[in-house]
Order: structure tokens, then C-alpha cells, then sequence
């Protein structure tokens, strides 16, 4: 009989874990080539009908009745910004909670449940190779966008533009945990994400400023990371204003959102986890 | 010595819906495991032996922590079940859900690379392991492949090399032997019996009573989420005393079964489907005497027998022996 003695992972063991989730992930989609220029152009498409419609009911006068209700002239870009942030936020949803259904149903969520690396590691994993997509993708499609409607994708700040984006991953990962749960616990997630994209949508306000949302509606919007994100892009590229004023505390609420939601997010999944070894499994569909 | 795993008491009862109508459904308590106590010993190659069905996979979903027992206790390399439960992943080398559990976009390598990494081996590790087991699996040819080109019996294959990844002292194969031909289960049969001769413990489910007689020393076999029967194979066999089994291939009916059960001296009698054709097994304790009335308790029930054969006690007479339905019967709890 050989000796086994079990040694707790370091934290380059997890790391290196995660980051197997990642390349799997990026494999995978690397067989799928057509699906990597869909996302770069879907956002165009969806920018440009707002663009449009604009263009085609205020005529010349387009950009200064949007500086009027918003702050700026470029609207194109105002588009662009909320199209391409609201990308990396549905992706987010996408390839967590539909990850989970997808490997419940091919039966792999069982093979890597077996295995001794976390939850939360793969999480960890799966939530940087949706990261790298749908910032990729986002950042990609703006540049072109841009090129495409002749507007300057350098104004403004882009730094803290990119501080917004980059600090507001982590909550918005930390909701789609909860909402991977649910997932999980009514084991069904085509119709929930397409229900919770357009909730989504509506509440950041990808298409204007939630300033003109009745006030119960804004208070909601403002419970939400990603309206934080998208106004804190915009206000640093456009100069549309930030919610608090000056950019360091609207990064500072993000930074709370950053602090609380993923401890939430956690807490809520490992208990419909247990739930669901208490009961069928992970792997019933 | 003591056992590598001891399972004591373990029981596990789930919701299961019902569903009733198009929208309704009723909730029902399923009782799959009543109280499994078991005790592996390092280095054996230990039989779970049932029909589907029977609670075999539960047994070993609830040992390799993917779900939850309702009460009772396990302890696996010493790794008590429900508290150190990445131990006992870490311990532990699974092939449950067969071809089920791979990433068919992904190939062979990919696969064993992927889950070596869940399982934390250093990358050099990893590259040496999968080269390793894709030679002693005779994967080569196809290692570098995506899986979905892959026949059923290479998927599982790889899912049999999975298990290897991670050289756990301990291997779980269930069932691993479903949809391979009869060469390649019979190598996936070496190549257990030579892991075990390395060391390894080897848990293998199987309904296929002949596949346990060949590779285990001893098995347990469940039915109806309950232990029947445990211990070696040949003290199983040797259970049934001086009973012999005499099996009757041909067009055998229900009502011609019932006649032979009514049978002075016949301790338990069984009908299958076998190769189109119905098997009769019956287990009596007076084989020389009560053939003649057998054959005339058949024909006057218009069974056409084709073959008359008293047999050597199998593993599958001691199922017969002790719950009077063979293997072929579906016991599902639901």
C-alpha cells in the first residue's frame, strides 16, 4: 500500500489551475473562428441603429440636441461606448451562467467536480477568459467603430477610462456568481440571460443617461456596477459628468461594489452547491 | 489491515419530481442508498456488482463527493468524507459518466493536460503523465485529435486515461467497460489487473456479473440501494452450500416459470432474454432428481427447450439466490 498524504494547493497550483480553465476556454473558441468576428461586429451593428435613427429624426441638429440631454456632442462615440461596454457586461453573463448549463448537460461540470481544484478557481478561470473576450472584443470594436464614423477613440482620459473598466470586472463577475446560481438551481439559462440582457441594458443605460429614468428606476440603475462602469468611461472619454462629481469617488463606489459582491456572490453560489449535492447532484439536468 | 475505505451506515435520500401533468409535478423522497456499510482493503480490486439501477453510481458519487450522503460516514485514504473532501479528490482516479466527462472540441492530450492542471500537477508533470498514459492506452495514433472524431470505444478510452492522470492510489471505474468491443474491454481488463498489481485499490462497478468473476477478489452486490451479499468471490459462490444451478435455454413462458416455482425442491427460479431466445436458471438443492419433473412441468406449459445445462455456481446465482430476479431485471428506484 502506497502512502498518500494530501497537500492543500499552493497558490501557484490554483493560479495555474484557473489559468488551464482559461486556455481551455480560449481553445475551444479558437475552433469556433466565426463567432470571434461575430463579436466584433455585433456591437457596430447595435451602436450604429441609435446612431441612425438619431441622425434620421433630428437631421443637422442631431449633435447639439444630444449635448442638450447629455452632456456631449459625439453622440457616435457616446453609442459606441455604451454598445461595446454593454458587450463585455452580456458576455460576462453569457460565459459564466451558460458555461454552468453547458457543462451540466455535456456532463463535464461532474468531471471537474471531481477533481480537487475549487469552485472558485474555475470561476476564477472562466471569468478571466470571458474577460479577455469581451474586453478584446470591446476595445476591438470600438477602435472600428470609430474608424468607421471618423470620431477620435483617444479623447478625453483614457486611462481612467480603462481603471473604470478593469476595477468594474470584478463586481460585475460577482453578479453573474448569483446569477449563475439561479442557473444552476432552476437549471435553465437560454431564456434567463436573454430576460436579464435587456434588464441590463435598460438600467446601465447604454443608449442614454439614466438621469432621464424616473427616480425609483435611477436608485435601482445606481445598485448596479456596471451603470457605474459605463458612466465612468463615458464621463472620462466625453466628459458627461460623473455621478459624484470628480472620477476617484465614482471609482471609489466601484471599489465597494468591488469589496462586498464577491464575498455575496460566493456565498450564494456555495450554498445552492451544497443544496444541490444534498439533493440530485450537480450534473442533473 | 485496515480498510482504504470504510463505508459505515450510509445512506442518501433525494427529492425526485414526478411529473403529473404538463405543468405539475409531484415531489417524491427516493431512498437509493438504505444504510451501505463497506470495507475496501488497500491493493484489492473491489466488485460493485448490481443491476441498473440499484444504486451503484450513488454509492460512488456520494465516495467521490460529488453529492452529499443524507447520514452515516466514510472515510477514504483515511479522509473522512464530507470534512476533507479534497483529499479524497486528490486521492482518488474516477471514470464515472464515461465519454460523457470529456471535452470533445478539445483533443486527447488537451483533455489529460486540462485535468491534470484541476488536479495541480506542475506542467513538465502533466506533458509526462499524458505521454505516459496515451502510450500505455495505445492513444497515440488518435492523442492529438479532437475527441469528437473519436469512436465510442477510443472516448472511453480516454475517459479511462482521465482517471490516470492524477496516479491516485485509489481508481473508481464505473461501469468502464460499456460500449467497448470485446478486444478492447478485454485490454481495459489487463491494464486494470496490472495498475492493481502496482498498487493500485481499484473500486469497479459493473452489472456484468462474468467481468467481476474474472477481475475481483471481492465484490459487494446492491439491489434496491441495500447490500446483499459481501465478501470473495468464491465465498459467495460457496454460500449457496450444495445448491446447483441448472439453466434451460429455449421458448420459455411467465405461467411456465410460475409452474417450475411451485416445484418441490426448487429454491429459486429466474427468466431472462438471452440472444432472442429466454433462459431459464433455477437453483435447487437436488439437481439429479428433479430434472425429469422440470422438463415435464415445461412442456406442459408449451416451453420449447433447445438446451439443458447444469452449471458451476456463478456470481450471478448468488444474486438470484438472494433477491430471485436476475440482472437483466431493471430495479430502478424510481
Amino acid at each position: 500500500m502506497r502512502e498518500f498524504v494530501y497537500h492543500p494547493p499552493t497558490f501557484r497550483q490554483k493560479l495555474d489551475a484557473a489559468l488551464a480553465e482559461t486556455r481551455l476556454r480560449l481553445i475551444n473558441i479558437s475552433r469556433y473562428p466565426g463567432q470571434l468576428v461575430m463579436e466584433i461586429i455585433i456591437p457596430l451593428v447595435f451602436a450604429s441603429m441609435p446612431m441612425l435613427l438619431g441622425r434620421a429624426t433630428a437631421g443637422a441638429d442631431a449633435a447639439a440636441n444630444f449635448e442638450a440631454n447629455t452632456g456631449t456632442t459625439n453622440y457616435v462615440a457616446y453609442m459606441l461606448i455604451g454598445a461595446n461596454i454593454f458587450t463585455i457586461v452580456t458576455s460576462a453573463f453569457w460565459h459564466v451562467a451558460y458555461w454552468l448549463r453547458f457543462e451540466q448537460e455535456t456532463g463535464t461540470l461532474e468531471s471537474i467536480y471531481l477533481t480537487p481544484t475549487s469552485s472558485v478557481t474555475l470561476l476564477s478561470g472562466v471569468a478571466l477568459h470571458s474577460a479577455i473576450r469581451g474586453v478584446g472584443s470591446a476595445l476591438i470594436a470600438y477602435f472600428i467603430g470609430c474608424l468607421i464614423y471618423r470620431v477620435n477613440p483617444l479623447q478625453g482620459d483614457v486611462l481612467i477610462a480603462l481603471l473604470f473598466i478593469l476595477v468594474g470586472l470584478i463586481p460585475l463577475y460577482s453578479l453573474t456568481l448569483l446569477f449563475g446560481a439561479v442557473v444552476l438551481k432552476v437549471k435553465e439559462s437560454n431564456a434567463l440571460i436573454n430576460l436579464m440582457q435587456w434588464v441590463v441594458s435598460f438600467l446601465m443605460g447604454i443608449f442614454f443617461p439614466i438621469a432621464i429614468l424616473p427616480k425609483v428606476v435611477q436608485l435601482i440603475a445606481l445598485a448596479f456596477p456596471p451603470t457605474w462602469m459605463i458612466n465612468g468611461v463615458r464621463s472620462a472619454l466625453l466628459g458627461v459628468g460623473f455621478f459624484f462629481g470628480e472620477w476617484y469617488l465614482d471609482l471609489a463606489v466601484l471599489w465597494t461594489f468591488l469589496l462586498i459582491t464577491p464575498y455575496v456572490g460566493m456565498w450564494v453560489f456555495r450554498r445552492v452547491e451544497n443544496n444541490l449535492r444534498r439533493n440530485e447532484g450537480m450534473g442533473q439536468f | 489491515m485496515k480498510g482504504q475505505v470504510i463505508v459505515e451506515n450510509l445512506k442518501k435520500i433525494y427529492l425526485s419530481k414526478q411529473r403529473t401533468g404538463l405543468f405539475q409535478s409531484r415531489t417524491t423522497e427516493v431512498e437509493a442508498l438504505k444504510g451501505v456499510s463497506l470495507e475496501i482493503k488497500a491493493g484489492e480490486i473491489f466488485g460493485l456488482l448490481g443491476p441498473n439501477g440499484a444504486g451503484k453510481t450513488t454509492l460512488i458519487k456520494c465516495l467521490t463527493t460529488l453529492l452529499l450522503p443524507t447520514s452515516g460516514a466514510a472515510w477514504i485514504n483515511g479522509y473522512k468524507l464530507t470534512e476533507e473532501d479534497n483529499a479524497i479528490r486528490a486521492s482518488v482516479g474516477c471514470m464515472l459518466m464515461g465519454e460523457r466527462g470529456l471535452y470533445w472540441k478539445l483533443t486527447g492530450r488537451e483533455n489529460l493536460d486540462f485535468f491534470g492542471a484541476l488536479y495541480h500537477l506542475p506542467a513538465g508533470e502533466r506533458r509526462r503523465r499524458s505521454s505516459e498514459i496515451i502510450q500505455r492506452l495505445h492513444l497515440e495514433e488518435i492523442a492529438d485529435r479532437a475527441v469528437e472524431s473519436y469512436s465510442s470505444g477510443q472516448k472511453m478510452k480516454l475517459a479511462f486515461a482521465k482517471a490516470l492522470i492524477n496516479d491516485a492510489p485509489i481508481l473508481i471505474l464505473d461501469e468502464p467497460t460499456n460500449t467497448l468491443d470485446v478486444p478492447s474491454a478485454r485490454e481495459l481488463r489487463e491494464i486494470v489487473q496490472t495498475l492493481n498489481q502496482e498498487g493500485k485499490t481499484i473500486i469497479y462497478t459493473t452489472h456484468i456479473m462474468l467481468e467481476a468473476e474474472i477481475l475481483c477478489e471481492r465484490v459487494a452486490i446492491i439491489d434496491r440501494g441495500e447490500v446483499i451479499a459481501q465478501g470473495a468471490v468464491v465465498d459467495l459462490k460457496q454460500s449457496l452450500g450444495r445448491e446447483k444451478v441448472i439453466r434451460l435455454e429455449g421458448v420459455i413462458s411467465e405461467s411456465a416459470l410460475r409452474a417450475v416455482e411451485q416445484l418441490p425442491g426448487i429454491n429459486r427460479a429466474a427468466l431472462a432474454m438471452l440472444n432472442g431466445h429466454n433462459q431459464l436458471t433455477v437453483v435447487t438443492a437436488e439437481e439429479s432428481n428433479l430434472l425429469p419433473r422440470l422438463i415435464e412441468t415445461l412442456t406442459q406449459h408449451q416451453a420449447l427447450l433447445q438446451r439443458i445445462t447444469p452449471e458451476e455456481v456463478t456470481l450471478e446465482d448468488v444474486f438470484i439466490a438472494h433477491t430471485g430476479r436476475t440482472l437483466a431485471d431493471n430495479t430502478s428506484l424510481q
